[in-house]
């Protein structure tokens, strides 16, 4: 039994957690469970809302719609490029940063600069270098190589996202690889190179052994991300996922099917809790690999 | 003491609660201003400048003979629909918004669209529209919203390319037509004899030329052998004659517009909106317009719609009537297309602003008469997406056009399945 003087303090406790639960409780957890209520249901919320329950309908159309399948085959193919590509640029340019050359702190600021952007600005300066008669393909042409519709044609539009997106946050994850690159002890350099280890040894066996936490972390990071591409195929492709369908992403078809279609609320909201569980599914399988416990 | 304690916590946190509170609060403008004047908003997408100004011309015309109303614009620039229906879900949406007749028939099974049957008057003279711009915006006997304007297509060539190639009229069928792209195009110089977008709200009435069905009880049916045969023509255009091309592939973008003022096409099927644009962009270009070439001997273009339509939520239903009756009646809608902007959806304001007898106009306004309306039942957005999809892949070659329709159908009954 707690006394008196415990309750009060118990209460007053409560109380001032109160306006934090109050905001978790009506903007985080009721929205959650609304989602939930509306995956199970047809929904129109247009001209007073309608709601018929379908029982696990929403849950079943997935496997008959075309769509789906190729946003999560997109989404997939992107997110096996996109994630170890990014993860092993920023552990090469974190590497070359932390080596100790002439100018270092500057080309750190340099190559940071691209996180600054915001994705929507980013997406609108990568589109008109891309365009047919850009910058790329200027640049591309003067090198003889062959240049690309890089925004029209289907086979190289998901290609020019990824490029966009990996120069856009590897860097980021430069960042957190440089702070743990200073804290792997110098000794160990030290002891190894005693043992006649050139810097290419060092690297595979003292650099990348010492970050996999690290790497555990950002591939954790760089999974979420790039399965909830929206942004930048919403811009790209005005909306449409296209052209034929090819820029088309789980998030941007919820996106579609949530405000563009009417009455697929519901569906979309189906599709949302199971891109959720992809995304869970993918996080536990890398930590199993990576056989990191110790950070969370 | 203890209490002040407690009082002080219930203070803090009422505070942040007010502050949050308040924080989502919003002003949508409906109600009475100051004055006693009722504000009703009016919504739609934004047009040019100029065409703006003539609208705030219109609205304020509107305010003078109405003085208890004051009409507030307010412009979406970008993704309408998404905007409007996000609004109509949290019942902030305008009193009036525009509609196109493409879009209707879905938000109109919402009911999110007030009827005006009841508000129509026999002054308001309802015979007075064009029949097919009006029946796009009815379901049964219930009307739904009023055409504020349409174009129709019509086909723009350029004079002085025609006689450089010794062509004496533009072409009356689609037979004609393909031969003379063959000698206006001049591949080296990057020039085509048609500028073609390669999407179905462009040929719709060309795929039903031949008695064939799009769409038959909401289900895509653009795979029938009737539709295939009727635009094959289109892809070997481009595939085996190489006299047309898309705006993409002389890097005009997404306009076949910029395409004929550049000199990359001889020919483009476009609407009303062009010639506007032409006068601006490209003011030297000595250009004419015909009506489009018959298919199968048989007259035909497509008409695109847009309305005023009524937010059934609205809580000012009659002024936002009064509204709606003063831009399409006679004197609103002539003062809105007297620019040439659009074309007006009155007989009567067509004949008074002397449209048809227009040189560049007139084929636009001969079109209406037998025009197919860019309108198809509620399900027609999703058709559209998936035939234009695979549509382009045959254009490009990768596929047989009936092989990648059947495709498009499958897949866009599926998703018709979806919705439902």
């Amino acid at each position: 039994m707690l006394s008196k003087k415990d309750r009060r303090e118990a209460g007053q406790g409560y109380l001032f957690l109160l306006p934090a639960l109050l905001v978790l409780g009506v903007f985080v957890i009721a929205p959650i469970l609304y989602a939930v209520f509306l995956s199970f249901h047809k929904v129109e919320l247009i001209g007073g809302a309608t709601y018929e329950f379908r029982g696990l309908d929403n849950f079943m159309k997935v496997t008959f719609d075309d769509r789906a399948i190729i946003a999560l085959k997109n989404t997939g193919i992107y997110v096996a490029i996109v994630v170890p590509t990014q993860t092993f640029l920023a552990l090469v340019l974190a590497a070359s940063l932390n080596a100790g050359l002439k100018g270092q702190k500057f080309f750190r600021i340099v190559y940071f600069l691209p996180t600054l952007t915001s994705s929507a600005v980013l997406t609108l300066i990568f589109m008109w270098m891309y365009n047919q008669n850009g910058l790329i393909n200027y640049v591309l042409k003067f090198l003889n190589l062959p240049t690309y519709n890089w925004i029209g044609d289907p086979d190289v539009a998901l290609i020019a996202i990824m490029i966009m997106n990996i120069w856009a946050t590897a860097p980021f994850f430069m960042v957190i690889y440089l702070a743990a690159l200073q804290d792997i002890p110098d000794s160990h350099y030290e002891a190894a190179e005693l043992d006649g280890a050139g810097p290419i040894q060092k690297f595979w066996h003292i650099t990348v052994p010492n970050l996999r936490p690290v790497t555990s972390f950002v591939v954790i990071m760089g999974l979420i991300g790039t399965f909830q591409l929206f942004d930048q195929s919403y811009i790209f492709s005005g909306g449409s996922g296209g052209p034929n369908n090819s820029t088309l992403t789980v998030v941007l078809l919820i996106y579609q099917y949530a405000f563009k279609t009417l009455g697929t609320m519901g569906y979309a909201t189906a599709i949302a809790f199971m891109l959720a569980i992809i995304i869970l599914v993918a996080t536990l399988l890398q930590r199993k690999f990576s056989k990191e416990e110790s950070l969370y | 003491m203890r209490r002040t304690k407690w009082l002080s916590a219930c203070g803090v946190s009422s505070l942040i609660l007010a502050t949050m509170l308040t924080g989502c609060g919003n002003d949508n403008g409906k109600e009475e201003t100051q004055s006693g004047k009722t504000e009703i908003v009016l919504s739609g997408w934004g047009g040019n400048p100029t065409e703006k100004k003539l609208l705030n011309e219109v609205l304020s015309d509107f305010e003078k003979e109405h003085p208890h109303i004051d009409v507030k614009l307010n412009t979406i620039s970008d993704q309408y629909m998404d905007v409007l229906k996000t609004r109509l879900i949290g019942g902030t949406a305008a009193d009036v918004f525009y509609l196109d007749a493409f879009e209707a028939p879905a938000l109109i099974e919402t009911g999110a669209v007030e009827p005006l049957n009841k508000y129509v008057t026999t002054d308001f003279d309802l015979s007075d529209f064009e029949k097919p711009m009006l029946d796009a915006f009815k379901e049964g006997e219930k009307l739904y919203g009023l055409p504020k304007d349409y174009s129709t297509l019509a086909l723009f060539y350029n004079k002085k390319m025609f006689k450089e190639a010794g062509i004496k009229e533009p072409p009356k069928t689609w037979e004609e037509m393909e031969v003379v792209a063959k000698k206006l195009t001049d591949q080296e110089k990057q020039v085509y004899g048609l500028g073609m977008l390669p999407q179905i709200e462009r040929m719709y009435y060309m795929a039903e030329s031949s008695g064939g069905q799009v769409i038959t009880d909401g289900r895509a049916t653009f795979a029938d052998d009737k539709v295939v045969e009727a635009i094959q023509p289109v892809v070997d255009m481009h595939i085996k004659d190489k006299t047309a091309a898309t705006p993409s592939e002389v890097g005009a973008g997404q306009s076949a517009g910029e395409m004929f003022g550049r000199g990359n096409a001889a020919m483009v099927m476009e609407g009303n909106w062009n010639i506007p644009f032409l006068e601006d962009t490209f003011p030297e270009l000595d250009y004419g317009t015909a009506e489009l070439p018959t298919v199968n001997g048989k007259k035909g273009t497509m008409s695109f719609a847009v309305g005023y339509a009524m937010n059934s939520e609205s809580e000012h239903k009659k002024e936002s009537w009064e509204l709606i009756e003063y831009l399409t009646g006679k004197e609103g809608m002539k003062k809105w297309t007297s620019k040439g902007f659009a074309l007006p959806t009155r007989k009567s304001v067509a004949a008074d602003l002397g449209f048809d007898q227009d040189e560049l106009r007139g084929p636009l306004v001969s079109g209406a008469d037998y025009a197919t309306v860019w309108q198809d039942g509620p399900t027609l957005p999703i058709v559209m997406n998936n035939f234009n999809n695979q549509f382009l892949s045959a254009y490009l070659g990768d596929r047989p056009l009936k092989e990648a329709l059947k495709d498009a159908e499958k897949q866009a009954n599926r998703e018709i399945k979806v919705t439902e």
